[in-house]
């Protein structure tokens, strides 16, 4: 589509937030899109919420393909292969490391201390990914009561994940939304 | 299974256990190679590989869950207290967590290579048969019924994301400062333009500051 810079700051940058992704990938989607759509132009906000959906939607490591549907559209099967180890390969070194950290340390009063402060950092930080996706994906009131009754049901635990994603493809296919 | 050992206070056959004077919890050092719970045998990497294939196959929405089923539940790897022990480690560090969660037991059970086996167990094949079947359907996105379709999943997932993260918030509900700083980090990336980085730290401080001044006095 573009030159090899493209790929190149593309997979630079995800390699960036994927290091800066505290409580999951999730949490820099609002900077992935920002990046991708608003900054580049590489796709719209209807192919960025397609590849959300797609990827929520197909068993296996949710955020790691919809990282590669994106390197997929900027630079084909390379650019998915690099952005897709862009996602994964960095926490991967970034968490061993941390783990053999915690694992020696893990009596330590001061542990508590820091989970009990970044665990609520966390949570702001993915509902806000939700919300802006749902920003981006709810076009009306209907779409918007999707979203808030899927939350309701996985919060409850009401209905398996699965069930709520394919109730949600169900009422878009019926032409409901 | 992981409570029951405890309560009967079963030690795995390869750590060290050691009270220290001050803490309430042993502490449980790592050998070299430490066994399973179940068998005698060292966990293999294959088994390793397969355990992780299987949760990335089964948790669409929610790996957790089956990384918890699986490796606690089902294979007896860990006690539950210390998947727990990993899981709120990899809640708060970068990155796809579960995929962290496959490092963390890799490691665990046999190291560095157990790690890489657990993580090509989640991602490869998965991987690469999602990313076909993926841009298979991206071809066909234009087309009306999927994107409706498309778009009904979309509402549902973003609805599932911010449940996700209203659970998490459960283990610290009682503690008003953890709403706070919640309501910062959720504002901060949602209303303002205001880069990931600031945010995230000038939050992180704030909630661990705030911890430290709430927090009941420790016995």
């Amino acid at each position: 589509m573009t030159g090899t810079s493209a790929p190149l700051a593309l997979t630079a940058h995800l390699a960036w937030l994927s290091s800066i992704s505290f409580g999951g990938i999730p949490t820099v989607l609002p900077y992935v899109r920002d990046f991708v759509v608003v900054t580049h132009g590489w796709m719209t906000d209807q192919d960025f919420a397609n590849c959300f959906a797609l990827a929520q939607s197909i068993p296996g490591p949710n955020m790691i393909l919809m990282m590669s549907f994106i390197g997929w559209k900027v630079w084909g099967v390379p650019g998915a292969i690099a952005s897709a180890f862009a996602t994964f390969g960095p926490p991967c070194i970034l968490y061993f490391v941390a783990w053999r950290l915690w694992h020696r340390f893990r009596a330590a009063p001061w542990q508590r201390v820091v989970r009990g402060g970044l665990v609520p950092v966390t949570v702001g930080l993915v509902i806000a990914g939700g919300a802006v996706m749902a920003r981006a994906a709810d076009a009306d009131w209907r779409a918007a009561a999707v979203t808030v009754v899927a939350a309701l049901l996985m919060w409850r635990r009401w209905l398996n994940p699965s069930c709520i994603l394919l109730a949600g493809g169900v009422l878009g296919g019926l032409g409901l939304l | 299974m992981g409570d029951r050992l405890r309560q009967e206070g079963v030690s795995l056959p390869c750590t060290r256990v050691a009270r220290e004077p001050g803490t309430k919890r042993p502490q449980v050092e790592p050998c070299a190679q430490i066994e399973s719970l179940s068998a005698a045998a060292p966990v293999t990497f294959a088994s390793l590989f397969f355990a992780f294939l299987q949760v990335s196959l089964f948790g669409a929405g929610g790996g957790i869950v089956w990384a918890y089923r699986i490796a606690v539940e089902q294979r007896r790897w860990l006690a539950e207290e210390e998947f727990t022990d990993i899981l709120s480690l990899c809640q708060f560090m970068p990155g796809p967590n579960v995929v962290g969660i496959a490092v963390c037991v890799g490691a665990r059970l046999r190291g560095a290579a157990g790690a890489i086996a657990a993580v090509a167990g989640f991602v490869l094949v998965p991987g690469i048969t999602g990313f076909c079947l993926g841009i298979f359907l991206l071809q066909y996105a234009h087309i009306v019924v999927l994107q409706h379709i498309l778009g009904g999943v979309s509402a549902a997932a973003s609805g599932l994301l911010i449940a996700a993260g209203i659970r998490m918030l459960k283990p610290h509900r009682n503690r008003w400062w953890a709403w706070v700083t919640a309501a910062l980090a959720f504002a901060g990336v949602a209303f303002t333009k205001l880069p990931l980085l600031p945010v995230l730290f000038g939050v992180a401080l704030l909630g661990i500051a705030g911890t430290m001044i709430a927090r009941p006095r420790p016995q």
